[in-house]
């Protein structure tokens, strides 16, 4: 961009790229800055291995499916290993650390820098939030949000999950634990359905042998391949690919209004704001930092929208002594999760299902969820082995199973397996369901990020992140986790496994900048004019349970009408 | 001259000893496949040594932790056997090995959950360990996904490369323990299409 933009979006995961399209339409000129690489964008044909000619792209025919394609290479461990990962929260350059949260527990934080953001890993599971939590609860009625979220499921578009052996294992369990079907997008019932998904359907000839699953592979559709947490770069073109990441969808779409310019490798370290005579604080642009090169740069905008995720908006915020507020960073809710793995003998998958394997690694990596207001949901999980070996067998709250052996419990095993145990386990993999509880996370003052008071890295202090989940957090991922335990028993489970995840395993985080106390209805900070949040940190709360990309997308598309009425 | 090979002899003493003890903790948590885990220590040692880095006036510092994670091992372990809850054998397991590497598989296992349970005198931990109970469980934890993932994901199969930057390894072979559980790798695709239990425009609230 030549010259400054009218608003600056600092991020490019789920909620920025929302807003830049929308406001592009518009006509507002938008330039949004991302921290991370940008894969599959011609000008940076080797987005880790330089900073390449370029500083920045606006003309959606630098994107390119091909090169997407070659970069997303689907190997777990090149793409997501927490460290070196290609999504992995940290800079472009892989000789490098990841920048650093200090997270004094046992913890796993899944987020993802780059064009695209967490949405790049995520496995784009869309619904809706529960409306008793958003109508009892939040500043806004669910009825606010209802045209918003139709107009991002159109868009990106939303589908629910095709059925493959591992859903019609999950239904068939569910079904004969006494539960029904929910056939809606706005749950108020407790049932089970496929996911709600941000991923084309199936091609229609994916069963037709006379088209190679290579030709199909290049054809518009899912095809099942089970690679949506490595990122899946299947389709015809960047725009056309199965997997709606924003880096596929928003990203191009916001391009398209030639109004828009993304830029990669770019940290924002402050937010520059003025104080007018009445003595109201206003932003008026953004300092930042170029990942390779160090060097920093201002920027002016009549609009900032911070959409950096949870842990990085808050401490945006405290890192640009903005006005105190109590509530900046606190409130964190993290869906405090569990798993439960059922394995099933091969007779019983046939009886069942008529495979005599279930194949956790085909279809949507997570196709089938049991809805439970008031509770949280229950959702299917099929990863490859590299991460379900560590999610499952490797990451516990409880410890190790052979150091505890507890003949009384619901499940015949607990927390994490080694040696021989693990051996049986990922021998049996093929043959396992995996369960993923996610429970409805009450906020609470305590859980936080706060900037650490001993440790910087090159962007100012770091955030530290404390967690621990409530009383009713605690009770609510009981009852989710054995009602869990049932479906896996009732569908013919032989061995049921516990993980007992801990805490502190940062996938779904939300409400850092919670509407009502630090934002206002419209996503504006209370104390900063022209300076909003469009990211999940703006949840009033954890949405009762539902995944909550949606309802960050459904509501940054909101707040980008909000910002169109209110200053252009 | 003499000076710089006892630098260099010093350097290759310490390395020697953080190998023998990564291999004591891979070799009490992975499978016993006959392959020394497939050198998944290293991939543990390198993860620890390239997880943290911070600004320092001047200076952009990575903290290398997998030195101070292996003094931390043994001083745990030495505790435990003096206070007589696990005992040390005669021989380490892998010869540049302490006390970790003197115990059995449960008893390096009961160690670490000591550890992590902070059953221990954190006093008498080396730093950035010493009583820095957030610090010990974040990466004692690490200790278990690390082994895990680099044992179960494809990186054993970069071979030759696996030490490499991220961006210049080669995969040499289709990864073995994939095909020990089953998984067949990348994959274009599985015509495993079911049909749908029901489509959006279909349900309350859909188009």
């Amino acid at each position: 961009m030549n010259t400054n933009p009218d608003v600056i979006v600092i991020g490019a995961g789920a909620g920025g790229p929302v807003v830049a399209k929308e406001l592009g339409e518009l006509g507002i000129r938008v330039l949004v800055l991302d921290a991370g690489p940008w894969y599959g964008n011609k000008k940076w044909p080797k987005p880790n291995k330089g900073r390449g000619e370029a500083k920045e792209s606006s003309d959606p025919n630098d994107l390119d499916g091909a090169l997407f394609r070659s970069q997303i290479t689907r190997l777990e461990n090149d793409m997501d290993d927490l460290v070196t990962g290609k999504f992995r929260w940290g800079p472009a350059d892989r000789r490098r650390t990841p920048w650093h949260r200090n997270i004094p527990d046992r913890a796993l934080l899944w987020q993802s820098a780059g064009i695209g953001g967490g949405t790049l890993h995520y496995y784009s599971n869309s619904p809706r939030a529960f409306p008793e939590a958003i109508d009892k609860e939040w500043p806004i009625d669910y009825k606010d949000l209802v045209p918003y979220y139709e107009k991002v499921e159109a868009t990106l578009p939303v589908e629910f999950a095709p059925t493959t052996t591992k859903e019609a294992l999950f239904y068939y369990g569910a079904e004969k634990s006494g539960f029904t079907q929910n056939r809606t997008l706005d749950v108020t019932n407790t049932g089970y359905r496929p996911q709600p998904n941000a991923i084309l359907p199936p091609n229609k000839h994916l069963m037709d042998p006379n088209y190679s699953l290579e030709e199909l592979s290049h054809m518009e559709g899912c095809t099942l391949s089970g690679h949506c947490g490595q990122g899946c770069p299947y389709g015809p073109s960047l725009e056309k690919m199965a997997k709606r990441t924003t880096a596929v969808s928003y990203v191009p779409l916001a391009m398209r209004t030639g109004n828009v310019t993304f830029r990669p490798n770019t940290f924002v370290t402050k937010v520059l704001t003025e104080m007018n005579e009445s003595g109201t604080h206003h932003a008026v642009g953004v300092q930042v930092r170029d990942t390779w090169t160090g060097e920093t740069e201002e920027i002016q905008a009549k609009v900032v929208v911070m959409a950096a995720g949870c842990f990085e908006t808050p401490r945006l915020w405290l890192n640009s002594d903005l006005p105190h507020n109590p509530w900046v960073g606190r409130g964190l809710t993290n869906h405090y999760m569990d798993t439960v793995t059922g394995t099933f003998d091969e007779k019983t998958l046939i009886d069942v299902v008529g495979s005599s394997s279930l194949n956790p690694f085909v279809g949507h990596t997570s196709a089938a969820r049991l809805d439970y207001p008031g509770l949280g949901m229950i959702e299917t999980m099929g990863e490859s082995p590299g991460i379900t070996a560590q999610t499952l067998f490797g990451f516990s709250q409880y410890g190790y199973n052979i150091l505890k052996q507890d003949d009384s419990s619901l499940w015949e095993q607990q927390g994490r397996l080694i040696g021989s145990e693990l051996n049986q386990a990922m021998r049996d993999y093929r043959r396992t369901l995996t369960l993923l509880i996610v429970t409805d996370d009450e906020p609470l003052y305590r859980n936080r990020v706060e900037l650490d008071p001993n440790i910087k890295d090159e962007h100012g202090p770091v955030p530290k992140i404390v967690y621990s989940p409530s009383e009713k957090s605690k009770r609510r991922r009981e009852q989710l986790t054995k009602i869990a335990t049932n479906i896996l028993r009732e569908a013919g489970a032989k061995k049921v496994h516990r993980s007992d995840l801990p805490p502190s395993y940062f996938i779904h985080i939300h409400s850092t900048m919670r509407m009502g106390y630090v934002v206002d209805s419209s996503c504006e900070a209370y104390q900063v004019e022209r300076l909003y949040v469009a990211d999940n940190s703006a949840d009033y709360n954890s949405l009762g349970g539902p995944n909550p990309t949606l309802t960050t997308q459904a509501l940054a598309s909101r707040t980008a009408d909000m910002i169109a009425d209110k200053y252009f | 001259m003499r000076r710089r090979r006892n630098i260099i002899s010093v350097n290759a003493k310490q390395q020697e000893y953080v190998q023998a003890t990564f291999q004591a903790l891979t070799d009490a948590l992975l499978p016993d496949d006959g392959s020394q885990n497939m050198m998944v220590y290293e991939y543990v040692i390198y993860g620890l040594n390239h997880y943290v880095s911070i600004q320092q006036q001047l200076h952009h510092k990575v903290v290398p932790l997998a030195y101070p994670t292996a003094v931390m091992l043994d001083a745990a372990a030495t505790q435990l056997v003096n206070a007589q809850l696990i005992q040390a054998k005669p021989q380490p397991i892998f010869s540049e090995g302490r006390m970790f590497s003197h115990l059995s598989r449960k008893d390096r296992v009961r160690t670490l959950s000591r550890l992590e349970n902070l059953q221990i005198d954190l006093y008498l931990l080396p730093s950035p360990f010493q009583n820095n109970a957030g610090m010990i469980q974040h990466v004692v934890d690490a200790l278990n996904r690390f082994s895990v993932f680099g044992y179960y994901s494809e990186w054993p199969a970069y071979g030759s490369t696996r030490l490499f930057p991220p961006d210049y390894r080669k995969l040499e072979y289709f990864p073995i323990n994939w095909q020990r559980v089953g998984y067949p790798g990348v994959s274009l695709g599985y015509r495993d299409f079911r049909g749908f239990l029901f489509t959006i425009d279909e349900v309350e609230g859909g188009k």
